[in-house]
């Protein structure tokens, strides 16, 4: 478990990391999650991609000399994610980092989960919230929701994720080409799926996530129940697209 | 149907080609969409005209009566332009994204440019003392 604040990215030295941290709206948790992540993983760049945010998100991050990609209009969390993505590959890193910009993930974790990556010789980490036996301890209509996704993916894909909605991942640059000519809506299920039918190797690594500090939930009440239709229909679509390209091969 | 019933329509009828046609001339409506309505109400036109038409229309859907045979064309109609409709705003969708997602990375870049070229030039008058 990554209990300790001490900044581990000592041991990596070699990869190329951008840290993606799609935002829109947090001018109060944007500061704090980039001063943590300065600290905690000074040798990884670090890309906030601003998502047609109308408060102070873009003064805050310019005052603090980051880059950020500046979207003209709120494009939605997996579009947000997708541009930082195209960045990273047209300036050739190595492995993205997706990190929430509400303060709920530890960017101490960061370092973690890179050398998850790299030890495990992973093509995706995802930070979880649920693996190693932890309960799911989130609202019930969540926790119907999360189990649900859990046994879906064991169901398509034969591999149990116990956190399919988690916003914290690590994930190679060959991985990301993978997806950014995707549509998703989240990068939840519908890309988990896609990828381990791609043969990509997917592992969970234990964290901690703590309530939004600030801010709204990019979740409605209407997303309740568009939410789980859009990514089940994401979902099937893209198990049948990948077994119609295998069979075309 | 009656002849005051099939004039009427084609007067609607033309009114519409005519509007269509105003459309596309003021640059309203691009031509592509312009010919699919054009073809439409055209075909209504000739459906409505002509009796032999109308039987085969009628026979061909299984129905009894034209008026339903008609209904259930336009229902048909509608449902694809519909379909249509909905897979250009998706298609246009996609290509906002991407150029908004292209833009959004070359201001990056630029800025990234800029950032780069003003170091450089502090450099050298740093590195003279």
């Amino acid at each position: 478990m990554p209990q300790d604040n001490k900044p581990k990215d000592d041991r990596i030295t070699t990869p190329h990391v951008l840290v993606i941290i799609p935002a829109f709206n947090e001018q109060k948790s944007i500061a704090d999650v980039l001063l943590k992540l300065r600290a905690a993983a000074p040798a990884f760049d670090r890309l906030v991609v601003n998502d047609g945010s109308y408060d102070q998100t873009a003064q805050v991050v310019q005052a603090l000399g980051e880059k950020q990609l500046r979207l003209a209009t709120n494009l939605g969390y997996g579009v947000a994610l997708q541009t930082g993505m195209k960045y990273a590959l047209q300036q050739s890193y190595e492995i993205v980092v997706c990190l929430d910009a509400d303060g709920q993930h530890r960017p101490e974790d960061v370092p973690a989960v890179v050398q998850a990556l790299l030890d495990k010789d992973a093509d995706m980490v995802i930070g979880s919230r649920y693996c190693d036996g932890r309960p799911y301890n989130a609202p019930i209509d969540r926790r119907i929701g999360q189990l649900f996704f859990s046994h879906l993916t064991r169901l398509l894909v034969g591999q149990r994720i116990y956190d399919t909605s988690s916003g914290f991942k690590a994930l190679r640059s060959a991985t990301c080409k993978n997806l950014i000519r995707m549509t998703f809506v989240d990068f939840h299920v519908e890309m988990i799926v896609r990828l381990v039918m791609l043969g990509e190797k997917i592992i969970e690594y234990p964290i901690v996530v703590y309530e939004r500090s600030a801010g709204h939930s990019m979740y409605s009440f209407a997303s309740i129940f568009s939410y789980p239709l859009k990514t089940l229909v994401l979902t099937l679509v893209t198990a049948i697209d990948v077994l119609l390209a295998r069979r075309s091969q | 149907m009656t002849t005051q019933g099939v004039i009427l329509i084609d007067l609607m009828a033309l009114g519409f080609l005519l509007l269509i046609l105003n459309l596309v001339r003021k640059h309203d409506l691009v031509i592509g969409y312009a010919l699919l309505w054009m073809v439409s109400v055209i075909g209504l036109m000739a459906l409505v005209t002509f009796t032999p038409l109308q039987d085969f229309a009628t026979k061909a859907v299984g129905a009894v009566y034209p008026a339903s045979a008609l209904s259930l064309l336009a229902f048909v109609f509608i449902f694809i332009v519909l379909i249509y409709f909905s897979v250009q705003l998706s298609v246009m969708s996609s290509r906002q994204i991407e150029l908004i997602q292209a833009i959004a990375i070359l201001e990056l870049k630029l800025q990234e440019k800029a950032n780069l070229t003003q170091e450089k030039a502090r450099t050298p008058d740093s590195a003279q003392y």
